[in-house]
């Protein structure tokens, strides 16, 4: 074992490979971190270069766009509260705030720092442990997988801010608004209206950046549009000590692990792992009311889980050949291309490969760290380029990425519109996370349990006797529980303090 | 040195603006005729209405690589998924008859319309010709299956109608090989919605499903682990490929299927540049270094000019319509 990825540091080792992987995790860093353009861009336009190169080499290259690509989503979500990519959404919960403090630095360091611990814990878990859990993830069937996006549902009631109700109703909206298109199993047309464009549905990257980024940018224009702040960040190290670092050791671990169970599991992957970690986060924490105000354990569960989903992510593509997302998807694509077969056999037949790729990952994360500590300065220099400038360049960008999801303008129109509902919401104080987590798990939720009923011929009691699943409804009933429990209590100190006050 | 820093991260923007530009402007580009005699003139899209990963997206890209050296231009892969692959079919439809944007699909297309998801079909576009047909249509077991054999499996769904889990993807190729196992031998299977060739993988080695239609090629490695058996392939003869697997036909049930991967055009492209297109594709497939890559994926490349390609697909389709009648 140990000999196999000396092995496989050997061969990556290379001037020439070393470059690649460079200039794929800084070509992934910019890819990340202009809201619109991702990691599965950046990787769809390399893929037909890497033809041509040896599998390693070209691996190597894919794997810094991969791990570049789903760190640089930090950038835009703590200095502008524009979440790049599903995977940092709830780095803007408590990013910007930090930012808008004067605390850009520190919010930086914790983000940067505990994305390299996250991936490196989640690759070392991914070289140790693949193949076992590889085989857990197998057990995962419809009635597991209908459960876990149910429990994953209640998160809703702690995203809520102020009213749960609004929240849930923002919960709801991101359902209805996947439920646009071709229906799951029988694709037959919902809610389409007749229009062909619709058929498709809505995907979810127009969705997501219409509804933070383009609203934001409509709400700026609100206001007189400020000349660039000229900010000043005083930073030493990473900006925080090394006690503050220790604190944070118990949430970044679990939000670590958090990454990795999700990112394992085929289809929910990275973009629900930031929510779900920091949410548990929250939960956990003595200090639960000031998240969302800025606070450094927020960045850190969600930046700490979206980094540890690469590995899990990456868990059941090598030792299995399945891929759980559309990164993944096409890596699986890429290492087809290059003559091997990812299934069961990789490890066995192409091993050096696969270990030349374990060493990629730790190299691209250590390249990943050291351009982020000394681009941290350059990119809070951003804010000094005057929001008239900025914003448009921003908006063209989130354009541009809406239509190259799937190369059609229909996506564009999409972006807009869901940009003016975004700011609708914001006038009227509704939280927009619901709507993306609802629009991402309402369909796997749906997919699932028509799914499982076909199993089960009609029956619903294998959603509850099936073990995994019971655990998870369990869970979901628990954490509805818990909350109605704690506002109760909140509701009735605020009661009885108004009584005294009177 | 502030301002001349804000000029660099300005022309780095600009810069970064224009490479992804570059990467999708060519379906929006040139609307002037294309004289056929200077085609390509620009990279080719070819569209795939399936994601990355599977067979489709791997015959599209490997022919790709080889088209490139025949046709002089880069060849785009374009993976636009949906409704059963007709968003992907739209979008060629859609898309400027130029020739530089081409669908490629399989059997699917001609599903869509006999399920009534769309009007179009093949004979909506210009076929440039099928590329590659896969013989190796099975039904994949796990490694420790009490299924022998087709026939043992057959015997036991008679006596227990409606035990036996078969997975598809309902509306896709493979639900319309389960319908015609079911009619050929009257016997009553389970089916049970998986998703696409991946999940389908998942679906049988967690255990969840009895059965696995899918195609040889994508399963052979589980073969060699032990962790899935074939219980047959569903072509007319055994396959040189492949040549331990028994066909259906040999264990007394009548149901043949082939796989084919065709190029469609806009139906208003002029037939020259379809002609060059369907040319080079006839050059890549008759190309040894193609050829035994492609075989790796267990596929046969077989090169079918338009006209043999509409006839075959016309056939196809009306056996198609036969199996879909309840």
């Amino acid at each position: 074992m140990f000999e196999l990825i000396l092995e496989g540091f050997a061969s990556v080792l290379t001037i020439k490979t070393i470059a690649y992987i460079l200039g794929g995790v800084a070509l992934g860093l910019i890819f990340g971190s202009i809201p619109g353009l991702t990691a599965t861009m950046a990787i769809a336009i390399t893929l037909p270069i890497t033809f041509g190169m040896e599998p390693i080499a070209a691996m190597s290259l894919l794997m810094g766009l991969y791990i570049g690509g789903v760190s640089g989503g930090l950038v835009p979500a703590i200095l502008l509260n524009l979440p790049g990519t599903p995977s940092s959404i709830a780095t803007t919960f408590d990013g910007f705030p930090m930012a808008k403090k004067g605390q850009a630095g520190p919010a930086f360091g914790y983000a940067i720092l505990f994305s390299f611990l996250g991936g490196l814990l989640s690759i070392i878990v991914l070289m140790l442990l693949a193949p076992p859990l590889a085989k857990l993830a197998l057990e995962f069937g419809p009635f597991e997988y209908f459960a876990i996006t149910i429990f994953a549902l209640t998160m809703i009631s702690s995203l809520s801010g102020g009213s749960l109700i609004k929240g849930l109703l923002s919960g709801l909206l991101g359902i209805a608004l996947a439920m646009v298109g071709s229906a799951p199993i029988d694709a037959f047309p919902r809610f389409t209206f007749g229009f062909k464009d619709l058929n498709a549905g809505f995907q979810l990257l127009p969705v997501l950046i219409g509804l933070f980024a383009v609203s934001e940018i409509i709400k700026s224009s609100e206001t007189k549009l400020k000349k660039g702040q000229s900010v000043q960040y005083k930073l030493k190290g990473f900006g925080f000590s090394l006690k503050d670092f220790f604190k944070q050791g118990w949430n970044g671990l679990r939000s670590s692990l958090i990454g990795i169970g999700i990112g394992i599991l085929p289809g929910i992957g990275g973009g629900t792992a930031n929510i779900i970690a920091y949410v548990t986060a929250k939960n956990q924490s003595k200090k639960s009311d000031e998240f969302g105000k800025g606070i450094p354990d927020g960045v850190v569960a969600s930046e700490s889980a979206n980094n540890a989903a690469v590995g899990g992510a990456l868990v059941p593509l090598i030792s299995l050949g399945i891929p759980g997302d559309t990164v993944t998807a096409l890596l699986l694509g890429g290492l087809i291309l290059h003559g091997l077969s990812p299934g069961p056999l990789l490890i066995e037949n192409n091993g050096d490969v696969v270990y030349g790729i374990f060493a990629a990952l730790i190299i691209a994360n250590f390249f990943m760290i050291a351009m982020l500590f000394w681009g941290m300065r350059i990119f809070t220099k951003v804010l000094s380029i005057p929001q008239y400038i900025l914003l448009p360049i921003i908006l063209v960008l989130c354009v541009v990425g809406a239509i190259g999801v799937n190369n059609r303008l229909f996506d564009a129109g999409a972006l807009l519109f869901f940009g003016i509902l975004g700011y609708a919401m914001l006038k009227f104080h509704f939280p927009i996370t619901p709507v993306i987590l609802g629009f991402i798990l309402g369909p796997l939720a749906e997919t699932n349990l028509r799914r499982g009923l076909m199993y089960s011929k009609g029956d619903f009691t294998p959603f509850l006797t099936e073990p995994i699943a019971a655990v998870f409804l369990t869970l979901a009933l628990l954490s509805v529980l818990f909350k109605i429990r704690s506002n109760y209590k909140k509701k009735r100190d605020h009661d009885s303090n108004h009584t005294i006050s009177l | 040195m502030k301002n001349s820093f804000k000029g660099i991260l300005f022309a780095v923007t600009l810069l970064v603006f224009a490479t992804v530009l570059a990467g999708c402007s060519d379906t929006s580009s040139g609307s002037k005729e294309v004289e056929a005699s200077d085609y390509p003139t620009k990279p080719i899209t070819v569209v795939v209405p399936a994601g990355a990963g599977g067979d489709t997206d791997a015959n599209a890209r490997l022919l790709g690589k080889y088209l490139e050296e025949e046709l002089g231009q880069p060849v785009v892969i374009s993976n636009v998924t949906g409704a059963g692959g007709t968003v992907g079919a739209n979008e060629v439809l859609d898309a400027e008859a130029d020739g530089h944007t081409v669908l490629f699909f399989h059997n699917s297309l001609l599903l869509n319309r006999i399920l009534g998801l769309t009007e179009d079909s093949y004979d909506t576009f210009k076929l440039a010709g099928i590329a590659v047909l896969d013989q190796g249509n099975t039904f994949m077991v796990s490694g420790d299956s009490k299924f022998k054999d087709l026939q043992d499996m057959v015997e036991y769904a008679r006596a227990n109608p409606g035990e036996v889990s078969i997975a598809t993807e309902v509306g896709g190729f493979t639900h319309l090989q389960l319908l015609a196992l079911q009619k050929d031998q009257n016997i009553e299977l389970n089916i049970v919605d998986v998703g696409g060739a991946s999940e389908k993988v998942t679906a049988l080695l967690g255990g969840h499903v009895d059965i696995v239609p899918t195609s040889l090629g994508l399963v052979k490695d589980y073969v060699e682990s032990g962790d899935m058996r074939s219980l047959g392939i569903m072509a007319s003869e055994r396959v040189d490929l492949m040549p331990d697997v028994p066909t259906f036909a040999e264990q007394g049930v009548n149901s043949e299927f082939e796989k084919f991967f065709f190029y469609g055009f806009n139906p208003d492209t002029p037939d020259k540049i379809v002609d060059a297109f369907s040319k080079a594709v006839e050059k890549v497939v008759n190309n040894e270094k193609y050829v035994k890559e492609a075989e790796k994926f267990l596929v046969t490349p077989t090169y079918l000019n338009p006209e043999e390609a509409n006839a075959y697909m016309k056939k196809a389709e009306e056996k198609y319509i036969e199996l879909n009648k309840e």
